[in-house]
């Protein structure tokens, strides 16, 4: 039976980069690239408080998994994601960001940044997320807009919007839940 | 570790954990146990695609609707052309939307009392276009700002766009503001 790249364990990947020559396994690097990058990215825009912060960690942390795997450097294959959550814990308080190594990546994963979406998603365009969030209520568009495009933190929400942070915290996960299912539905 | 059908991880707990919402053990917990599931995992990484369209999405120019400072701070850095217009109760302004606006906001001014919900409503030509209902917010007592997309507001033709601030009190509607934007088509540099 033909076993695909994309059903074959993180384990199964992360030991064919760790013993391939360089340049042989550009499938799986990518393939660990897909699967890891939205959690690393979501782990900085926890931890850094900014988009472009997190996409540059994401590209960073794959980076040095990629590194170590090919160096010997990684004990545990079996925990890989361990290791990139580690990975990311690490470089997200590290202030020796080094601009090459995001010049490095920008070129190496320039083919596959816009494959990580999930199938589901894919479909995502701008002027179908901006008719799903007209459709919310003006406070669910508010808290959302307030959170995801100005980056405000929540206690700053709660103040602003005369509400308890409790509600600012229903009324977000009330908004997200409608604006994924408008999206994911098509219905706006 | 992976689990078939693993829901550990629901999207509430996602959209805390994005916003900052939890505790630093709980947030933790959540990464330990994100980066070894990849049920959870994928829902995450739906959630991340569902966030990262939304600033394209307001760059659109399409959503429109009451804002704050911060979202219009934000829409500057970026470039967005916005128009504003500051209008008090009894405003009759002209509306001048040129070519390379993007959004008009309208920065509506009233004494608010102690409304806290206030409705908008838009009317062209006496017949009403736009509906909407927003809450008074405490960074801005005595304003609240709305934005519309300058595209549509430039394909309405030489009109007065009339808007009217109510609050419901006491079972009424009270009116806190008419404002009159004196549209005469879109202008060029």
């Amino acid at each position: 039976m033909h076993v695909t790249i994309d059903s074959v364990s993180d384990e199964v990947l992360a030991r064919r980069i760790a013993g391939g020559p360089a340049g042989s396994t550009d499938a799986e690097e990518s393939e660990l690239y897909r699967r890891f990058a939205p959690r690393v990215r979501l782990y900085g825009r926890r931890h850094l408080r900014s988009d472009a912060g997190a996409d540059d960690l994401a590209q960073e942390v794959l980076l040095l998994t990629i590194e170590r795997l090919r160096a010997g450097e990684v004990q545990k294959l079996d925990q890989i994601g361990s290791f990139i959550l580690g990975t990311s814990r690490m470089m997200c308080h590290s202030e020796r960001r080094v601009a090459r190594r995001r010049e490095a990546l920008a070129a190496r994963f320039a083919d596959t940044s816009d494959a990580i979406a999930p199938p589901s998603l894919s479909a995502l365009d701008a002027p179908r997320v901006a008719a799903c969030l007209r459709a919310l209520a003006e406070r669910e568009r508010l808290v959302v807009l307030l959170t995801y495009y100005a980056d405000r933190e929540a206690p700053r929400i709660a103040e602003e919007l005369n509400l308890s942070p409790g509600a600012v915290r229903v009324i977000r996960h009330r908004a997200i839940a409608r604006l994924r299912d408008c999206v994911m539905g098509g219905r706006s | 570790m992976t689990a078939p059908g693993c829901d550990r991880i629901a999207l509430a707990d996602l959209t805390d954990y994005a916003a900052g919402e939890l505790s630093a053990t709980e947030a933790a917990a959540i990464e330990e146990h994100l980066f070894s599931c990849s049920q959870c995992a994928s829902r995450a990484a739906e959630f991340d695609a569902l966030v990262r369209a939304i600033p394209p999405a307001v760059r659109t120019t399409e959503v429109g609707g009451f804002v704050t400072d911060d979202v219009l701070n934000r829409m500057a850095r970026e470039g967005v052309h916005v128009r504003q217009f500051v209008l008090s109760p009894g405003a009759v302004v002209p509306c001048a939307v040129w070519e390379d606006d993007e959004v008009m906001a309208l920065r509506l001014r009233a004494n608010f009392g102690g409304a806290g919900e206030v409705t908008m409503s838009q009317r062209v030509a006496g017949n009403e276009v736009l509906r909407s209902t927003g809450h008074v917010n405490a960074s801005s007592p005595g304003e609240m700002i709305y934005t519309l997309s300058a595209a549509w507001v430039r394909q309405l033709p030489v009109v007065n766009v009339e808007v009217v601030l109510t609050a419901r009190e006491d079972g009424e509607d009270r009116t806190l503001g008419s404002y009159t934007l004196v549209h005469e088509g879109s202008l060029q540099r």
